[in-house]
């Protein structure tokens, strides 16, 4: 499945939607959506101020483990140190909490910006298991990521919410009365669509 | 009677720029409201029209650049709906900037409960609060259905001409109790800053300020009793402490009177009290009230027929 390859917004009268999809768009690309949306529908019924949306999520990234970011020596059992060269930035701030939850601020030294000496007991010890650690879970911050682009795409007032969400969809249904079961059931039908496509 | 006056923007640097307020001085024009920002300064004055071309050549030697403000001296009040994401910093905020950029003093005012449909309303203190300003502009969002039936309970009880902007193209008589409708400013996430979104900014500033100019017409009519500006100066030179005040716009002068930023209950006797050359008091040709903006003073200039004479 190609990145946004169905982007649909509808409404009563086709600018409007149009408009709409352009909210939609910005929200999208300000919360770095792009990628994890594989295809979207939205549809907003003001007469009865009613807000749908389903989303197919592209397959999930895994988790990252700090050998996936990272290289890590032996380390010197003499000076009981081992050293953590960064090659990819991206996770440094995830990866120094993580380090320094497990040896305290004064034995993560940072002498310059992708290197990290840890002083240890057991280095050698230390390093194996360090490259084992997760650093980050890219599907728990992209749930909530969505939750926040729902909310931020929703009209504003309409807030009562619903909302269904598993590994590789979420649908979202919002207004200011309370919900009908037939609306939810409809986004849940937009979903069924979105998926049958090919 | 003084001269007529004519509003304008100067944008230049820093240095020097006291040759132009001098001038200005010396001219009897006003300085309203004059803007530093690191090497540049905005001064934003009223020219006696005669005299433009001289602050014009002095500018143009100071390699400044003198433009026409028509919004200056009016207080507008920006409101959407609620201060959410949804309606800030885009696009209301860009309408205020838009509206600043022609000289007028902006405020924005975001609704408590003005969100959603049906359960969109506005109290009592915000509507008395909106009423204070020369103009109101409402900012509101896409859909057509929203701002015919829903909306327009938010206008109810607004005294003051109403501009409202909104994404679809209507007509005015559509929206209830707007004096003017704006089209192609709806609800957006990003910086209006696409040509068209900029025109639709632009055709916005002009129709306020057709509005600005009907509500100057009017008040040519019967005229005040002083010209805002005036009080402005007696202030400067009778209170010194605004000097100390920080807002940007210590004074902030409206059509028909100003916004004084000093604490009411502290000031508001000396400002009864201030004398004007012709040997009269505020207080005899203007009312002078507490502001529902936090406890400003807020001055409202009686009419000519009213006092019976103008100074």
């Amino acid at each position: 499945m190609e990145a946004l390859e169905t982007f649909i917004v509808e409404s009563g009268i086709p600018e409007e939607a149009a408009a709409y999809k352009s909210i939609v768009s910005d929200v999208i690309s300000e919360l770095v959506l792009g990628g994890a949306i594989g295809r979207i529908k939205v549809i907003v019924t003001p007469e009865d101020s009613l807000f749908q949306m389903a989303i197919v999520l592209r397959s999930s990234q895994p988790l990252v483990k700090l050998s996936d970011i990272t290289n890590v020596d032996s380390g010197s059992a003499v000076k009981k140190e081992f050293t953590i060269s960064v090659v990819e930035e991206k996770y440094l701030p995830e990866l120094l909490e993580k380090l320094w939850a497990r040896y305290g601020r004064g034995k993560v030294r940072q002498p310059e910006r992708k290197t990290l000496i840890i002083s240890a007991e057991n280095p050698g010890e230390e390093s194996e298991l360090v490259k084992e650690m997760i650093i980050a879970d890219p599907k728990r911050t992209l749930q909530s990521r969505l939750v926040e682009m729902a909310i931020r795409g929703t009209p504003e007032g309409f807030r009562v919410r619903y909302h269904s969400m598993d590994e590789n969809s979420f649908v979202f249904v919002a207004s200011e009365d309370a919900l009908e079961p037939e609306w939810i059931e409809g986004a849940h039908q937009i979903l069924a669509e979105l998926q049958g496509e090919k | 009677m003084a001269a007529v006056l004519e509003p304008y923007i100067y944008e230049g640097g820093i240095h020097k720029h006291t040759l132009i307020t001098e001038l200005l001085e010396d001219l009897g024009g006003y300085l309203i409201q004059k803007v530093p920002a690191a090497t540049e300064v905005t001064l934003i004055m009223l020219i006696p029209k005669d005299d433009v071309h001289l602050i014009e050549e002095l500018g143009t030697k100071m390699l400044g650049k003198l433009t026409k403000a028509p919004l200056t001296s009016t207080e507008i009040a920006v409101v959407s709906p609620t201060l959410a994401s949804h309606h800030l910093p885009h696009s209301a905020c860009d309408v205020a900037e838009h509206l600043r950029r022609d000289g007028a003093n902006t405020n924005m005012i975001g609704l408590a409960r003005g969100m959603g449909r049906r359960v969109s309303l506005s109290a009592d203190y915000e509507r008395k609060l909106i009423n204070e300003h020369d103009v109101a502009v409402f900012s509101f969002g896409t859909f057509r259905d929203c701002i015919i039936n829903k909306k327009p309970k938010l206008l109810e009880n607004i005294n003051i001409p109403i501009v409202v902007t909104g994404g679809p193209e209507l007509e005015t008589e559509e929206v209830a109790g707007a004096d003017v409708y704006v089209g192609n400013i709806g609800r957006v996430a990003h910086r209006l800053r696409k040509s068209d979104e900029i025109s639709a900014l632009d055709n916005l500033n002009e129709k306020v300020g057709e509005v600005v100019n009907k509500m100057r017409k009017d008040i040519s009519k019967d005229q005040l009793a002083v010209l805002p500006p005036r009080v402005m100066k007696e202030i400067h030179e009778q209170i010194p402490e605004i000097l100390d005040v920080l807002t940007p716009a210590p004074i902030t002068l409206q059509l028909d009177g100003l916004r004084v930023k000093l604490p009411f209950e502290e000031f508001h006797e000396r400002i009864e009290a201030l004398e004007f050359d012709e040997g009269l008091k505020l207080s005899e040709i203007a009312n002078i009230t507490p502001s529902k903006m936090k406890n400003y003073i807020l001055i409202k200039i009686k009419r000519e027929s009213e006092v019976g004479f103008a100074v």
